[in-house]
């Protein structure tokens, strides 16, 4: 490991070897002349001791004194900029004959007057009637993730992120306001830089936002009512994530270079068996078998596993094993990421440039699992004539991830041998052999984990461009066109290989290779026109109004061949594949054309009125309903601004606003309407024959699936906003759902997509934000939020339950519920002729007869728990002392639970693989009380199903990001060159509060949509020990 | 000027942007690239016989095995002589006891893949006769698709009783979408129909690709007339005439014989030769059979395959309740009992229980790990063995009779019959189907069409509602049928679900 690291920082010294050469080239300036000023509070004029002023660019500074004075060398043309903590910071232009300055500071609390980005325009915060949440890039910065969707975790109210995975990218699934469709995608339509991404299911459950540099991005917006996201039309149901990235510099060369390297360890193990244990559990289940299956027992089926205790690489003499090897140790490491990030920008007030470069390589906790990207971006913006701006930016990232964990395995995974490989086994013997588990006779025989980690590679090799240029044409007062060109195209290629000696993996193929190409192109082209008018002092007017084309196409190929000589080649030559597996390719495009306005008008400051449509007009839909049209209207009413508030000293600002839109989701693959054929494979004379036959079954009348939603909001400021709450109580209802709907099977289909099917979400999302003290140079931040969301399923077809994987989608209950058996404990002895009815003994597992029909069988199954929490939130202090900052995130999550299906084969099943420490707790004559089966061998019968036990409380309260900052005094690091330099640590993850026994509550393991808590072989969260430096120049 | 020029020139601008904006109504148009649409298929002579390929994948999804069973076991469990040491295969278990509901994932991948197969055929005889083809291979085509379309029903009908008939290709518009269940009588009917075209379809007798052949459409026939004789139907003696004649036709064919060692009945070099008439199809590497790992035990590393799931084998009771002498008893004839390691093949290890031999491919469980073996859908013991019960049924035990019966016995080294009474020849004849059939989805049928059961303790026929399984559980008047899968009941609520369910 160590080798690795000092490997990797001797690559990465490059980026800070020029980042020196940087600072060394850059000289010392002076200014002509003195100039004195003061720095006053904007609200009550008071001086302002302690505030620090540089002048821009330079490494020129001072410090103002105890009557907020300060003087400084400048010259004309030079900025001053003025920062102190508690109040936003403020630049001053020096103009000639200016010799004498007075800065006024606002204090930053909540500023209305801030601008947010909307759908095709930007807004005043004050003036929007819709829910719309953002977040900063200092807000991002602080918590540094691979992902945008890992760093979005927690930020905003009615924005559930869950980090699913522990390895490296994180598999973040994101919902905004709960899931509004069964069948088709519940992520949000993200858009960069105007740019729509097409929302495409990638390799092993990513997505494109995956392959998007976190670092990249200036600010976050998500629109979450129909208000804000109808502008997005068939796109917006689930919400819509805005991503603004970072531009160029208008005030002159900037450079600036962020780094965090961190350690990430294993918060948790779970208790398993050690080898005398396992030994223990083995002898015992041999001395029940007798009691279970009699018949068996008596044809001798049943051996003494003493007996088979011979092997000498594994036991003594006296069958006492010579290993006890803890696999969690030996899996886990200490995962070291590095993460660089260099901004290279410069330019004036008309044209600017920026070039961002980004290398990250996160190891992940389990050994073998890696993340490497390198990213390079760059944007520029120019205003080429008074009349006309363009710009453009382009960006490339490549990155490549080995990963270990197969979405929805329940084979033979590393990840499962983690848990499962024998602790009388090592790694490797002596002469350099792998141990296995089948070398003690009658395992299952399962690979250990580090073998399954190096002969089982999975790649995800994927290279993103994403680039736009656009042209803003001011064509009269207030009126301006904007034109924009742009194309996003993902190459993934995943390359797979399964070892020769990996037992269940590639073993009986004899190594097992292919190689998967994946191509995307999409582009789009929209031209709008916006027109402000102040039509007099009292009204004023904004409006939208455009038209929008996109197209994708994609293209994918599979190469496959087994029966390898060697494990050599892996995926790198498949011709030497003795096998070569059948072909396949395919390909699929849809376009999309549509029409976009939204009206905006405002009286008197006090009450705003908003309406929206967009006509979207899809190929994937059929002919009759090619074009829909969503609309939506909302009123806000600024109650602050009327006579009776507005001398209020308490409230500063009160706002209610109210919205009603439709917004749609099409994100069904292409060509659903039409009538397709299929592929058949059969055989004739030992060889393959094609044939063509039915598939799907042709829907000419497929449409967008709705969704209706009514928000009600209110937002509150008090004393000068330095108290702010905002409450959002909201109603979704998504009808004409689109299902992939069961249609009776003696039609020869199993199903079609039809629009079927009704579904509700209501909630309410609160936030509040509290400048708790600011005094002496000292301020204490709170930020609180929490949110509710209540899914409920009102219709489907033919009322027809629906199985997606572990979970049921059954009218009347919310998505994500756990479907399984009451699990009621284990038979006691005196219940022996009760059991005797279920063929069961005392000692085997107790289900309730639910139909009380005398049987256990599938008709007593019930709802037994649910994967989607009942609300979740974030609280977050912030202290600040001088140039000190300590941040306490935490994150909280009730009311969940989780399914934790790995206890099938590692609780339920004993003696063929290690299970976990809670077997020690089975069923006895004299330990009738437990939930777990008296210990058998698995042959004389057992039981083992999705049931109550397994669906665990997941609620849980995470100390999600410990952070200690330190930002440098200017006039001292002005001495070195810099303009900023902000040090700081912390430690993610760093406590985990809950009753779940797995790894960790927020999980999920399976690729179907609604099993968010399954848990079948996670891979853990990291606790990640973090050291980081931002540096400006 | 200047300014009026550039005026003029954004408004041009707008003009040619907001104009493109409605000269693309094609944009719209997208054509799936990788998929024929029904609307463009059916022109070429290749599309006939492609269709018809496309019925033949339906015979595979229920021998699928694995971990979690495999549809097929459904048929053998439901018989009360079959075991397994899968815990995790519910399905089995829910069947084997006795307890089996309508969610079970076996009985809707029977439903599901047969009426896949008949939607296909129907299609299939809908839009052939459009194509402009040789007329011989036209014809041979459609009989082949009748024919599956009679097995399909013909498996359907017995394993659900209360089911659709559908003979027309179906759209989303079609009232045949939400059918009402047909008739029995109608079922069989056009069972009987179709392969009455598919006997005058021209096939061959024997087909060595694997394809359709007149032995098979025979075959099916006689099968199909044995069960019409017997419940639901009872059509009596006249349809015990009939299936005897059927399988008559294809005894004096002279095309199939028996194989002179049951080795060769799971002999990849053996497929669709000699004994075998009709076979599900596979292909080692390229479409293996998949249950070589069900029919191993749990974990006993004698297999080269990594997963030996115990799926099923044999009832002790119902091997030892074979005649003394019965080859088909002896090791590794139709059952095993011992097999060599995998760690050290010179090392044999007592398994203590019948695994079935009759499926097992060595090649593959020693060395390959991808079995060629096909399923044998008809065989020519089988023919026989309904021949003698069908002309017996008729009319007695007849000398062709007791010649087909004894055939069968023979190579079993057991004696021949003579001199039975009818009822004598009928009971020795059923036993000899229980034993030469079982574990190959027969034996199951043949109880419901003579609601009878073995009892392998008192070895005597007995009825089959009320029997008694040998580990206890007892066979109720519901379990003539399988319950309709809840899927299907659900999503056409023209069904009503079979009783007792």
């Amino acid at each position: 490991m160590e080798k690795n690291f000092l490997k990797n920082l001797k690559f990465n010294s490059g980026f800070v070897a020029l980042l020196f050469f940087m600072v060394s080239i850059q000289t010392m300036a002076q200014g002509d002349r003195t100039i004195t000023g003061v720095v006053k509070s904007q609200e009550d004029q008071e001086l302002i001791p302690g505030v620090s002023v540089l002048v821009k660019g330079t490494t020129r500074g001072s410090v103002t004194d105890i009557d907020g004075q300060f003087s400084l060398e400048v010259s004309n043309g030079e900025v001053l900029v003025a920062s102190f903590i508690g109040y936003e910071t403020k630049e001053v232009a020096v103009k000639s004959g200016m010799d004498k300055v007075e800065i006024l500071l606002n204090s930053s609390f909540s500023d209305l007057s801030e601008v947010v980005v909307v759908g095709y325009g930007t807004q005043k915060k004050s003036d929007l009637t819709g829910a719309v949440g953002s977040v900063s890039s200092e807000a991002l910065q602080e918590r540094p993730s691979a992902s945008l969707n890992q760093s979005l975790s927690g930020r905003i109210q009615g924005v559930n992120v869950s980090v699913n995975s522990g390895r490296p990218g994180g598999r973040a699934n994101i919902r905004i306001r709960g899931n509004t469709s069964v069948s088709i995608a519940n992520d949000p339509l993200y858009v960069i830089d105007g740019v729509i991404i097409h929302a495409a299911g990638l390799a092993n459950g990513s997505t494109p936002i995956d392959y998007i540099n976190p670092n990249d991005i200036a600010s976050v917006e998500v629109l979450k009512d129909a208000s804000a996201t109808a502008i997005y039309g068939a796109r917006g149901a689930n919400g819509v994530i805005l991503v603004t990235t970072k531009r160029g510099s208008n005030t002159g060369g900037v450079i600036t270079f962020d780094t965090d390297l961190s350690v990430g360890v294993l918060p948790k193990k779970i208790p398993l068996l050690n080898a005398e244990e396992f030994l223990m559990v083995e002898d015992i289940a041999y001395q029940n078998a007798q009691k279970y299956d009699p018949a068996g027992w008596d044809n001798g089926i049943y051996r003494d596993p003493a007996l088979k205790r011979t092997n000498p690489l594994l036991f003594d003499g006296n069958g006492n094993p010579l290993h006890d090897t803890d696999w969690q140790d030996e899996s886990f490491r200490q995962a070291v990421t590095q993460n660089y990030q260099l901004g290279l920008t410069g330019g004036n007030e008309k044209d600017s440039y920026g070039i961002y470069v980004n290398h990250r390589n996160e190891e992940g906790l389990m050994r073998g699992s890696y993340l490497k990207r390198y990213a390079g971006r760059f944007v520029f913006d120019s205003q080429i004539k008074d009349w006309v701006k363009v710009g453009g930016t382009l960006s490339y990232t490549e990155q490549k991830e080995s990963q270990i964990d197969p979405l929805g395995a329940g084979g033979i995974i590393a990840m499962r041998q983690v848990l499962e490989a024998l602790p009388i086994i090592p790694v490797k013997y002596d002469d350099g052999r792998w141990a296995g588990n089948e070398d003690y006779p009658g395992m299952e025989g399962g690979n250990n984990p580090l073998h399954v980690v190096e002969d089982r590679v999975y790649i995800v090799n994927t290279q993103t461009m994403l680039g736009n240029l656009y042209a803003n044409f001011n064509l009269a007062e207030g009126l301006e066109l904007r034109s924009v060109l742009a194309t996003n195209i993902i190459n993934q290629r995943v390359d797979y290989y399964g070892g020769r000696m990996l037992n269940y993996i590639a073993r009986n193929q004899r190594g097992d290779a292919y190689v998967d190409n994946d191509r995307l192109n999409s582009w789009q082209f929209e031209n709008y026109l916006t027109y402000n008018k102040q039509i007099d002092e009292n009204q004023s007017l904004n409006a939208l109004l455009g038209i929008s084309w996109q197209h994708v196409d994609r293209f994918n190929s599979r190469a496959r061949s087994q029966d390898f000589q060697d494990d050599y080649f892996k995926f790198n030559n498949l011709g030497a594949g003795a096998n070569v597996f059948q072909t396949l390719s395919g390909t699929s495009a849809y376009g999309l054309n549509s029409y976009f306005g939204r009206f905006n008008y405002n009286l008197m400051e006090k009450y705003l009125v908003t309406f929206t449509g967009r006509i979207d007009g899809s190929s994937k839909f059929g002919e009759a309903n090619r074009y829909a049209v969503f609309p939506s209207a909302a009123i806000a009413w600024r109650l602050s601004e009327e006579d009776f508030l507005k001398d209020s000293r308490t409230i500063s600002n009160l706002k209610i606003r109210s919205s009603y839109g439709v917004t749609g989701n099409s994100e069904i693959p292409a060509y659903q309407a039409l009538a397709g054929m299929g592929n058949y494979t059969v055989i004739f004379n030992n060889s393959r024959s094609i044939g063509l036959g039915i598939n799907r079954l042709s829907n000419p009348d497929l449409r967008w699936e709705k969704t209706f939603q009514t928000d009600i909001g209110l937002e509150l400021g008090m004393f000068n906003n330095r108290l702010t709450f905002e409450l959002d109580l909201y109603r979704k209802l998504t009808e004409d759902m689109l299902l992939n709907a069961p249609v009776p099977s003696s039609s020869g289909y199993t199903q079609v997509t039809q629009n079927i099917g009704s579904m509700e979400n209501k909630g309410i999302e609160f936030a509040l934000n509290s400048v708790n003290v600011v005094k002496n140079n000292f301020k204490w931040d709170t930020h609180f939020n929490i949110s509710r969301n209540k899914n409920t399923v009102l219709e489907l077809t033919g009322g027809a339950d629906i199985f997606s994987g572990s979970t049921i989608i059954r009218e009347g209950e919310p998505v994500s519920s756990f479907f399984g058996f009451v699990h009621q404990g284990t038979w006691d002895l005196d219940e022996a002729d009760e059991a005797a009815q279920y063929l069961k003994l005392p000692g085997d597992i107790k289900y309730e007869d639910v139909n009380g029909d005398g049987a256990i069988n599938d008709n007593d199954r019930v709802v037994i728990g649910q994967g989607i929490p009942k609300g979740f939130g974030t609280l977050m202090n912030t202290f600040q002392y001088k140039n000190f900052e300590l941040m306490v995130d935490l994150q909280f999550m009730y009311g969940n639970d989780v399914l934790w299906r790995s206890k099938h084969s590692a609780e339920d099943r004993q003696g063929i693989a290690n299970s976990f420490r809670t077997v020690l707790n089975a069923w006895t004559p004299e330990n009738q009380n437990t939930n777990i089966a008296e210990l058998r061998p698995l042959t004389a019968g057992y039981n083992t199903f999705n049931d109550s036990d397994r669906a665990q409380e997941g609620s849980f309260l995470r100390g999600r990001n410990l952070l200690f900052a330190y930002t440098f005094e200017p006039d001292l690091i002005q001495r070195i060159n810099l303009n900023r330099l902000r040090a700081f640590v912390s430690v993610q993850n760093f406590f985990l509060s809950t009753k779940y026994q797995g790894y960790d509550p927020e999980v999920s393991t399976s690729g179907s949509p609604f099993d968010q808590g399954v848990d079948l072989y996670a891979y853990p969260k990291p606790r990640v020990f973090m050291l980081g430096l931002n540096i400006a120049l | 000027m200047k300014k009026e020029i550039i005026k003029y020139s954004r408004v041009m601008l707008i003009g040619i942007l907001m104009i493109t904006a409605w000269s693309c109504n094609e944009f719209l148009e997208e054509t799936d690239q990788s998929n024929f649409t029904l609307e463009n298929y059916f022109t070429r002579p290749e599309h006939a016989t492609s269709v018809v390929n496309s019925i033949y994948e339906s015979l595979r999804p229920v021998k699928a095995s694995g971990f979690g069973g495999g549809p097929w076991m459904m048929l053998e469990f439901a018989t009360g002589l079959a075991n397994t040491e899968l815990g995790q295969a519910q399905n089995s278990l829910f069947v084997r006891n006795l307890i089996n509901n309508s969610d079970n994932d076996y009985g809707q991948t029977y439903w599901t893949s047969s009426y896949r197969g008949i939607a296909n055929a129907n299609l299939a005889i809908e839009k052939i006769p459009e194509i402009d083809m040789d007329n011989a291979a036209q014809n041979k085509l459609l009989g082949e698709a009748r024919f599956f379309r009679a097995y399909y029903y013909f498996n359907l009908i017995r394993i659900f009783g209360n089911i659709p008939l559908i003979t027309t290709s179906i759209d989303l518009t079609s009232p045949e979408l939400y059918p009402e269940p047909a008739s029995t009588e109608a079922v069989y009917n056009q069972i009987v129909a179709d392969l009455e075209v598919a006997e005058n379809s021209g096939l061959p007798w024997r087909d060595v690709s694997g394809r359709v052949s007149m032995g098979a459409v025979k075959s099916l026939l006689s099968s199909v007339y044995l069960t019409m004789a017997g419940y639901p139907m009872q059509g009596g003696s006249q349809y015990y005439q009939l299936a005897a004649e059927k399988a008559n036709d294809v005894i004096q064919s002279g095309v199939f014989g028996l194989f002179d060692s049951y080795e060769k009945l799971h002999s990849v070099e053996d497929k669709n030769l000699g004994e075998h008439i009709f076979m599900t199809q596979y292909a080692a590497f390229t479409v293996p059979s998949s249950w070589q790992v069900s029919i191993i035990p749990y974990n006993r590393g004698i297999s080269a395959y990594s997963a030996e799931t115990g799926g099923i084998f044999a009832n002790q009771e119902f091997v030892e309740s074979f005649e003394d002498g019965d080859k088909r008893a002896e090791e590794k004839e139709f059952f095993y009992t011992s097999y060599s390691l995998e760690s050290d093949r010179t090392t044999t290890m007592e398994l203590g229980d019948y695994y079935i031999w009759k499926h097992f491919d060595e090649e593959a469980q020693l060395n390959t790990t991808s079995s060629g073996l096909n399923w044998p859908l008809y065989r020519y013991a089988e023919i026989l063995l309904t021949y003698a019960e069908a002309s017996n049924e008729a009319s007695g035990p007849t000398a062709e009779a007791y010649e087909a019966v004894n055939l069968v016995r023979r190579r079993a080294n057991l004696p021949g019959l003579s001199g039975l009474s009818q009822q004598e020849f009928r009971e020795a004849v059923w036993r000899e189907r229980w034993v030469e059939l079982c574990f190959e989805n027969k034996t199951w049928y043949d109880m419901v069409r003579l609601r009878k059961a073995f009892n392998v303790n008192t070895l005597e026929f007995e009825d089959y509602v009320g029997h008694t399984f040998s580990y206890g559980p007892t066979l109720k008047e519901r379990e003539l049928l399988f319950p309709i899968p809840t899927a299907e009941i659900r999503n056409n609520d023209k069904l009503t679900q079979n009783t007792g369910y």
